[in-house]
């Protein structure tokens, strides 16, 4: 057996002593070598031993260990045999947004046409990376949408923004898949688009998309809405629909009054917790110094005015910010 | 009861109290229903102009500017002028737009210097609905930054620059920094003030802005980093989070923005109740002072470097 705890500095005459001796699980822990070369060359062994490397490669695919996933998956689409196409295509729904993206990569490497279905499925996938990965593979393969809309999906996922504006139409279900996005540069981007589709087909979107989370988008969906013929008076019910960051005052007013300084803390003032503090200490000591009755008497006139103080500047709060 | 129900019973006051539905939709068909009543809706839709909730005031101002009666255009242009909420503010400008009457036109002009983009917008629009065209430099600068064209304004070129400075009391930071870009490119002696001005204001993006229009106007470079230093500081005191640090130790962490300061504070707080509890106040102040005193002087020269670092 080579000495593995010296991977790093592995030489590619140690991957070819690896092969000889058909040492599989070597040759897996060689793919996590830091240097490219070796990694590459372990994967091109383990590639040039056939069925038997490729079985241990897909049962390690099902374990649960993420790293571990994306080291073989890259491995798997150095190596294109076909074989872990089902697996792959599995690993294409991974809760792992970095291994769909890897799975996807790979599944454009091995070129295998079976992915071409579950590929334009990921096109609809709310990562970026995901969806420019599928794009990616899928050009790779040589597939061809079959009608505009599916193009414009396409385009999307590579971010080829001008070809998916001169789509027109039909371009809009896949700007409005990614008005999901989290990123607000890429929603921002969508709803420019939509704007110069001058569709009505993009009116329901755009209005959507008026209650954004993000100002910047909500104020660009409103340049785009009135080239889309929306109408103008329709837009402020619809932005007045957006998260509000407001606090409830009542809220704010009881948590003061039972927990003091938590009504503020809940406003997010950065004292609030120190008020708190300073609450139980001074109740302790007064339970300690003044006993029981006393003790409420003076602080409860306290609490009630923290209490009306949170409520009152919460009111007054000025709304979010335009 | 249903809306349609309501509209064909002319149950305008039941129409109203629908303006703040829990769903959107009914709201919006009820302020549909309004509108299409028609004049006999105008006067009962007058009051909830001053009721409380926004959605309320939306509603009532979409219907009035459907009826679209020249009586509504008096308390309209009241609530364009006096509303807190820009978006009622802004559907009052659209409604009049909607409704033409000229009698709306010079306090949709006052509001195209609104502090709030959106109701700029809207107030631009509905001058262009009522048949407005600007006659002067000054109101084309200022009906084109409210549809933030700013080419346009580029164009106007020194006759655009009082309302450029006078739109740099606007809150929108990213609207200071492209009013700053312009004045730098029109230069002459008022921008290049301005710009020096500018280098104080409380935004790095439109400090920065600043910096390369005043260059561009010709203000020396020299002169630039004094003007800068002038700036507000909006950081944390150095000196709040020392004393903060010295009576309740990790309060001037937290306000530093250290997520484990409260940590900190937890446990200072629960020592300093056991200690109490075993050799009480007295001994337990004199051992905590100089422990504290330590630690207020690590968080001068920590807030004071980070100070020095967010510039």
């Amino acid at each position: 057996m080579v000495d593995l705890s010296n991977l790093s500095g592995q030489k590619t005459e140690d991957i070819e002593k690896l092969t000889a001796a058909k040492d599989i699980s070597g040759l897996i822990r060689a793919l996590r070598s830091s240097n490219m070369h070796t990694q590459s060359a372990a994967a091109k062994a383990l590639g040039s031993l056939g069925p038997a490397a490729m079985d241990v490669l897909i049962r390690d695919l099902k374990k649960k260990d993420k790293d571990h996933h994306l080291v073989i998956i890259k491995a798997l689409s150095e190596i294109r045999d076909p074989t872990p196409v089902p697996v792959l295509i599995g690993m294409l729904k991974d809760e792992d947004s970095e291994v769909r993206w890897g799975a996807a990569i790979a599944l454009g490497e091995i070129g295998d046409p079976q992915a071409i279905e579950p590929l334009v499925t990921c096109l609809r996938d709310y990562d970026k990376y995901v969806r420019y990965g599928a794009a990616f593979s899928l050009q790779l393969i040589g597939w061809k949408p079959p009608n505009d809309e599916e193009k414009a999906f396409l385009f999307v996922g590579m971010q080829e923004w001008k070809a998916v504006g001169l789509i027109g139409d039909s371009a809009v279900p896949a700007l409005a898949n990614i008005l999901h996005d989290r990123h607000s540069i890429v929603r921002i981007k969508a709803v420019e688009i939509l704007g110069e589709l001058r569709s009505t087909r993009a009116i329901p979107v755009l209005m959507q998309s008026l209650a954004d989370e993000d100002s910047e988008v909500r104020w660009k969906t409103v340049l785009a809405s009135e080239k889309s013929g929306i109408r103008l008076m329709h837009l402020p019910r619809g932005l007045s629909r957006r998260p509000g960051l407001k606090k409830n005052p009542l809220i704010a007013g009881f948590l003061n009054f039972v927990l003091p300084g938590l009504g503020y803390a809940y406003l997010a003032k950065w004292w609030g917790v120190m008020i708190f503090e300073i609450d139980i200490f001074a109740t302790v000591w007064a339970l300690q110094y003044w006993g029981e009755k006393f003790t409420y008497e003076a602080l409860l006139p306290i609490y009630f005015v923290l209490a009306l103080h949170a409520y009152y500047i919460t009111v007054k709060m000025p709304m979010d910010p335009p | 009861m249903d809306i349609e129900a309501m509209k064909n019973a002319q149950d305008i006051q039941g129409l109203i109290r629908h303006l703040d539905h829990g769903k959107p939709y009914v709201q919006w068909r009820a302020a549909d229903a309004l509108g299409s009543l028609g004049e006999i809706a105008c006067e009962p839709l007058l009051r909830p102009l001053a009721y409380h909730r926004v959605n309320v005031r939306i509603g009532a101002i979409e219907a009035l500017g459907a009826i679209g009666s020249p009586r509504s255009v008096e308390p309209l242009i009241k609530t364009l002028m006096t509303d807190k909420s820009y978006e009622v503010r802004w559907v009052a400008a659209v409604a009049l737009g909607e409704i033409g009457d000229k009698r709306a036109i010079p306090p949709l002009l006052a509001s195209l210097k609104d502090d709030n983009r959106y109701v700029r917008y809207g107030s631009a629009r509905a001058l262009k609905e009522i048949g407005w065209s600007p006659e002067t430099d000054e109101e084309r600068a200022y009906y084109s930054l409210a549809l933030q064209d700013w080419e346009t304004v580029k164009k106007l070129g020194a006759s655009a620059t009082s309302p450029l400075i006078d739109m740099l009391k606007v809150q929108h930071p990213a609207m200071r920094a492209h009013i700053v870009e312009i004045l730098g490119s029109i230069g002459g002696a008022v921008a290049e003030r301005t710009c020096e001005q500018v280098l104080r204001d409380p935004d790095e993006n439109v400090r920065w802005s600043g910096v390369l229009s005043a260059q561009r106007c010709g203000v020396p470079a020299s002169r630039l980093p004094l003007e800068l230093s002038k700036r507000p500081r909006t950081g944390p005191s150095v000196f709040g989070a020392t004393l903060l640090n010295f009576f309740f130790l990790g309060i001037g962490y937290d306000y530093l923005g250290k997520w484990w300061g409260l940590v900190v504070l937890e446990i200072y707080m629960l020592l300093f109740l056991v200690s109490q509890l075993l050799v009480g106040l007295v001994r337990t102040l004199i051992m905590m002072v100089p422990v504290l005193a330590v630690f207020a002087v690590q968080t001068y020269f920590m807030a004071k470097k980070e100070a020095a670092l967010a510039g």
